[in-house]
Parts: structure tokens; sequence; C-alpha cells
């Protein structure tokens, strides 16, 4: 029994000692400052480089404590991520202790009385003087305040006139918003790092893929690339089709800047080549095998079967390698690079239906081997070729991008509050005395004190003025 | 480019100029040497917008593409800053101290190689335009000009440039006219400098705008960064130099409002924010690597 009441107290004032610690505005400065500094290391270290990386720029020494101290990725070390947990810990904390109490003295504050001698108090006060009576006086400074756009409570005591007016209250919530901005931000940030996911695909024109984790498929319908007049490169295009349901969903044509999204994932060009394993077109002669001559090409797309004029033969191409190599030991083909060294279609070649040979023929070595071992009069080149293109698309996840969003328009409206809204507090007591009125204004703000200097001028010169001009 | 590098030439000489006025105004104290200095910066802003609206017409783009344009965009809203400074608070001193600043920025503008210059199309990943506006536009031919995030991007963080800037001016002046009241020396020069407290209150205000401008700047940053790569944040040198320099002004505001920093304090903070706005703006273009070619 003891033992659990002394516990529950360890824990109540390790606790307590805790939220303390967060109810701090110092700490707030320091971590502040700190995630500034340590940030730089992060952009004077290169990030994500091998250790070999560091050893070889900073000696094998600091290399050792840059691993240690993961500032090869210092933006997701768990104390850099710690860091920024403090500071989410120090608003939550901060906002608790801070906003109610604020609410309650500041936003519901309304004053119907007050001591007049409190108005010499404040650093912004003024005192006129005017020759009218009470009356005239209490209207002047009642069209003042609604002139400005001041909320006023008005109350008398005899011969003492006591006006409370405020406005731009609102000032007051703009760090509150902006502080559950951050935190909007932070835990946007951490749902995407967790439930999203980002991966590259490379996709054949008129090939369709499986999207990962996720219960459609998109196609690419071709891929293209703008060029200006000077032939720079002005943007490059997909034409892409969702699948969903075995059903065409939509179709969307996107470029850099104008992703797809589609059921919370998204996909943005990103990349494009030539495929190394697929053509759109061969380009097949015949050639006299005794003169050497060429016959005019055909093309032939792939797949399909096209006849090849003069000859009795039809091709059809099967397969295409971009840098064509043989491998002795396994007895099979491949290609070396992705890169069109050495361009080599495979071709099925018929004779009236029947299959009569399947050979590689190369686009830089014709003739090496003939075509048609059979056949001494006719050999088939493979003069041109027109490749397929592909588009790299990214393909994105992140629920949490939304949430970001949303915390960026509360930051931007805690802002609007926090600097372009100030909030003013006027008191003003007004007393005849001997035929005059003697008024006495005073109040505060909390922030823009220049401002507010012009603005008590103006009341004050309302005051005395407005009669004579009128 | 022959309009626009004419308007530049132009605005150099003028913001030399009108530096010579505002230091004559100050040296000399001659009230018409200081409306000469005003209007003279009302005819740089002019020149400058100038330029601006030369390039857009040339390239066919907002004209913020390229280092140089945005220098010249950074001189310009540095000096609309500086000319609402003046109209309300009627302080001609800190014109010196601003129009040094954008003198030097022209220089270095003007100093930049060739490349940095040259009118481009825009590349892919620059063509970030809004619909709506495009839609707007096409209507009365003029679609090309639509902007994107991208603009809005590079115009709201040079804005919160040029209200750094003017903080930093403030800044330093704060430091003089505190050195010399420290030591109790009286320097007829200094003394025409504001009041400590109204310097203090006038960067104040300058980083209250500042700081909501490249805030929007960055968050603008990361929409279009999510239009083009589908990242919002890839913590890139630039990124996270803007971070660093919003947290420096982060931490200025929290010390001003809740720990009641004024002052000395303050005016150093300023000024650090400032060194951070410099290297986030050159020195990480030229010295760390990273997707940001400027600005
Ligand atoms: C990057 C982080 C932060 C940003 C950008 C930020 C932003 C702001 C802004 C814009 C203001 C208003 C300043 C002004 O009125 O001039 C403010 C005030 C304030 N902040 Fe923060 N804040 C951050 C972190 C924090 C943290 C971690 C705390 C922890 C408690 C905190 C506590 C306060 C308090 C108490 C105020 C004064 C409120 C008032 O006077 O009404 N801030 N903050």
């Amino acid at each position: 029994m003891a033992r659990e009441n002394g516990g529950r107290s360890w824990l109540g004032a390790a606790g307590s000692n805790v939220w303390y610690f967060f109810n701090s505005l110092k700490l707030t400065i320091s971590v502040l400052i700190s995630l500034a500094v340590v940030s730089i290391l992060g952009t004077v270290i290169e990030q994500n480089k091998s250790a070999g990386h560091y050893a070889g720029v900073l000696g094998a020494k600091w290399a050792k404590v840059v691993m240690l101290l993961h500032v090869n990725n210092l933006f997701h070390s768990w104390w850099y991520t710690a860091l920024l947990l403090a500071l989410a810990a120090n608003i939550v904390v901060c906002t608790f202790e801070r906003f109610p109490p604020k609410w309650k003295s500041l936003l519901n504050h309304k004053q119907e009385k007050f001591d007049p001698r409190i108005i010499e108090k404040f650093a912004h006060n003024r005192s006129v003087s005017v020759s009218v009576d009470a009356a005239t006086a209490n209207a002047r400074v009642g069209r003042v305040f609604k002139k400005m756009g001041f909320n006023v409570i008005t109350s008398n005591d005899g011969g003492d006139h006591f006006f409370y007016a405020w406005k731009g209250a609102l000032s007051r919530l703009g760090s509150d918003l902006t502080h559950v901005s951050l935190l909007l931000i932070l835990a946007g940030s951490i749902i995407g790092s967790y439930a999203g996911y980002k991966d590259y695909r490379f996709i054949n024109v008129g090939d369709t893929i499986e999207v990962p984790n996720a219960g459609f498929k998109l196609r690419l319908d071709n891929f293209w690339i703008d060029q200006y007049d000077t032939g720079q490169v002005k943007q490059y295009n997909s034409l892409v089709t969702v699948i969903d349901g075995g059903k065409e969903a939509l179709t969307k044509q996107i470029w850099v800047n104008e992703p797809l999204a589609y059921k919370g994932i998204r996909f943005y060009q990103s990349d494009y080549g030539m495929a190394w394993d697929k053509i759109d077109t061969a380009y097949i002669a015949p050639v006299k095998r005794k003169t050497g001559d060429t016959g005019a090409p055909v093309p032939v797309k792939w797949g399909t079967e096209e006849k090849l004029p003069g000859t009795r033969y039809s091709v059809k191409v099967t397969g295409y390698l971009s840098d064509f190599a043989y491998d002795e030991k396994t007895n099979s083909v491949g290609s070396l690079t992705p890169e069109p060294n050495n361009p080599a279609v495979r071709i099925e070649i018929y004779n009236a239906g029947r299959l009569i040979s399947a050979p590689w023929i190369f686009l830089k070595y014709p003739g090496i081997f003939p075509a048609i071992p059979a056949d001494q009069d006719v050999d088939i080149a493979f003069t041109n070729y027109k490749p397929t293109l592909y588009s790299g698309l990214s393909v994105n996840k992140d629920p949490g991008t939304n949430i970001v969003w949303a915390g960026a328009i509360v930051m931007g409206v805690g802002f609007i509050f926090a600097f372009f809204m100030y909030h003013r507090r006027v008191w003003v007591h007004v007393k005849e005395t001997g035929g005059r009125a003697e008024v006495r204004i005073g109040g505060m703000i909390n922030k823009n004190t220049l401002l507010f200097e012009k603005e008590l001028c103006e009341i004050a010169e309302y005051v005395e003025k407005e009669g004579k001009k009128t | 480019m022959i309009l626009s590098l004419l308007f530049f030439t132009f605005s150099f000489v003028f913001y030399v100029v009108t530096t010579l006025l505002y230091l004559g105004h100050w040296a000399f104290r001659k009230k018409w040497l200081g409306q000469t200095a005003t209007a003279m910066a009302y005819i740089a802003v002019f020149s400058t917008t100038m330029i601006l609206i030369m390039r857009a017409a040339e390239s066919g783009h907002a004209p913020f593409s390229n280092l140089y344009e945005s220098m010249v965009l950074f001189v310009w809203a540095t000096n609309v800053g500086y000319l609402v400074l003046e109209y309300k608070h009627r302080q001609r001193v800190i014109g010196v101290f601003v129009m040094a600043i954008e003198s030097l920025a022209m220089l270095s503008a003007a100093l930049l190689p060739y490349k940095f210059k040259s009118v481009e199309p825009l590349n892919p990943a620059l063509q970030n335009k809004w619909h709506w506006m495009a839609d707007i536009l096409r209507h009365v031919g003029l679609e090309k000009y639509a902007i994107g995030w991208l603009d809005f991007h590079v115009f709201t963080t040079f804005i919160g440039y040029g209200a750094f800037a003017i903080s930093f001016g403030l800044g330093i002046m704060y430091l003089v006219k505190g050195y010399f009241e420290d030591r109790g020396r009286r320097n007829a020069f200094v003394d025409i400098f504001p009041d400590t407290s109204m310097l203090d209150e006038l960067s104040y205000r300058a980083i209250a705008w500042g700081f909501p401008f490249l805030s929007t700047g960055i968050i603008s940053g990361a929409i279009w960064a999510d239009y083009a790569w589908g990242t919002y944040w890839s913590w890139d040198p630039k990124e996270t130099w803007s971070l660093i320099t919003w947290l420096i002004y982060a931490a200025y505001l929290h010390a001003r409002v809740t720990r009641g920093w004024r002052g000395k304090r303050a005016a150093y903070l300023a000024v650090a924010g400032f060194l951070a706005v410099i290297f986030l703006y050159w020195g990480v273009s030229f010295i760390l690597p990273g997707l940001h070619a400027y600005a």
C-alpha cells in the first residue's frame, strides 16, 4: 500500500517536473536556436552518402563521428526528431497553461468601472480639456470610437463617465493558431512518413502496370517531348489511363508539374528513356546474297507478321536487345547496357505459314550469320528501327499531405491575426469641472506601439477639435 | 533584352544618385536635398518596375526565373517597403542605409556573369501555372502570362527578403546609435538618427512583415515542390537554409514578445537573421549543391 502510494507520488513528481520543464519559453528559444544551428550541419555535410565518402572527405575519425551521431542522415536521426517533438511538447504544454487565463483576462475582459487613476499609469495616455459640457464630450468620444471601429462599453457614476473600448482582440489568437498549425504540420509529416510511400515505375508505351498497394492499374498510352523552337526541352508528357475494376476509369495527360491523382495515389512525370527490350517498329529488308544488294526495307511492327516483297517469306519481330551479348557459359543472350550500343532483333521467318527460322539479326553487323541457312539466295537485314519510349513515373502516396496543407492554411490565418491585427484597449474617463470637460484617455496595445500613439493622438484631437470643424 | 537592359542601367544610376542624395541630406540637413532624395527613390522604383515589366515582355513569363531577375525583384521589394516606411514615419536618415543596400544589390546584379542574366525559356520543372488564371487570361489572349505557385513562391519570398533587409539596416542603425549613447558620446550624424526606441520598434515591425511573407514563400515553395516532384519537403540545402532563417526570426519574435528582448540583443538577432538571408540567397546557390539554381 505504502509502496504504491510512494510509487504514485514519485510518478506524479516526475510528471510535474516534465510538465514544468516543457512549460518554459526559455526552452522554446533554446530549441528554436538549436534546431537552426544543427540544421546548418545538415547542409554543410552532404546527406545520405556512404561511410567511405565521409572518410574520404573528413578523414576516418570524423567519419566515425558522423556515422555514430547519424549526421549522415541528420534530418531523420532520432535526436533531430526528438528536438522537433520537444518543440511540439513545448507548444502543447504552454498552450494548456497559458491559453485559458489569456482567454479569461483578455478576450472576455470587459471593464465597465475602473479607477480613473489607472489611466495615468499606462505608457500611452493623453489628457485633453475642452470647453464643452460632459454630454457633448461623451458624444464625441462615442463617435470617434465608432468611427475608428472600436467596441465600447460605457457607464456613469454621478459626474464620472467611463468608457472602455477595444478592437482587434483576435490578434491575441494569432499566436495560438500559429502554434496549432505547427502541430498539424508536424502531425501531417509524421503520418506521411509512416503511412505513405514513394516508388518509381518505368512503363513502356502501351504497357500496363499494377500500381503498388492499390486496387487498380495504370496504362501508358503515349509519351512525348515538347521542344522550343531552339530545340531546348519544353516539357515531358505522358498520356496515362487508369484501369480500375477492369474498366478505363480516366485518362489524363501528365507532365512535370501536373501529376495525376487517383484514390489518394499520385503519379508524377519524373524520367523517360528508350526501352532496352522492346521496340515499336523494325525496318527489315531482303538482301540478295550473291550481290549484297539490299532491297527496300519494310516497316514491321512489334508482334505483327509482314510480307517481304520479292521473297517467299514473311517476318515477325519477337525480341529486341539494345546492347546484344551472348553468354557462352549459360548459352543465353542479354543486353549489356540499356544503351543502344549493339541493337539486335529476333525475328521469326515464315514460309507459307511455316516457321523456318528464328535468328537474331544485328543492325551494325548485317550478314554475319545468314538469317535463313537453307536459302542460298536470300538473306534478311535489320536496317533501322523506331524505339519504344518508356516513361518513368514516380508513384506516391502521402496521406499526411492534406494535413500539412490544412496546417498551412491555419498558419496563414494565424499570421494575419498575429501580425496584421493589433489588440488595443482604451480607457477613457470624462469629468466636467467648471464648465469644461476633462477627458483622460489611456490604454495599451499588444504590439505596434507607434500605431497606437497615432491613434491616441487622433482620438484626443477629435475630442478636442471636432466641435470647431462642424 | 534591350529595353530591360536600358532600364537596368538607368535604375542602377538612379539608385546610386538616390543614395548620394540621402547621404547629402544626412550630412548637410538641407530639406530640399531630402525631398529630392525621396523623389529620386520614387523614380528609381518606377524604373525598377519597368525592368521587371520589360523582362516579362521579352521572356514571355513572370520575371522571376533567374538570379539576375530575382535581384531586381529584391531591390524593387526593398524600395517599395522603404517608401512605405518613409511615408509613414518620415525618417529620411534610414534611407541612407536602405539605399546603400540597394545600390550594392544593383551592383552585384550588374556584375553577374552572363549565364545568370540571359532570358531563357522555362525548363519543364519551372512551368507551373494556375489553371484558373490561365483560363481567365485565355479570353484576352494573354494566357502565357498566367503565373503559378512558383512565381508566387519567389514573389512572396522576396518581399520577405526586402523587409529583412530593412530590419537589418535599422538594426545596424540601432547598434551604432546605442554604441554612442552607451559611451555618452555625442555625434552630430548619429544624433539625427531616430530614437533608439523607435529604431527598435521599426526593426521589429519590418520583421513582423518579413516573417509571414517568408513563411508564405516557404509554404508555397513546398506546394510547388509537391506538384513537381511529389514531395513537399526534401531537405535540400536551400530548403534547409530557409528553415534556418525562419527559425532565427521565430526565435527573434519569441525573444521579443515573450521574454522582453528589446534593443541591443534584438538588434543583434535582426542582423544575424539577415546574414542568414544573404547566405540563403547567395551562399547556398554558389557554395552548396542543390535543386534550386537560384533564389
Ligand atoms: C517554430 C516554432 C514557432 C513559431 C513559428 C511560432 C510563432 C509564433 C508567433 C508568430 C507568435 C506571435 C508573435 C508576435 O505576436 O509577434 C508567437 C508567440 C508566442 N509563442 Fe510561438 N511559435 C513557435 C514555437 C513556440 C513554442 C514551442 C512555444 C512554446 C510554448 C511558443 C510560445 C509562444 C508564446 C507564449 C507566444 C506569445 C503569445 C502572445 O503574446 O500572445 N511558441 N509564436
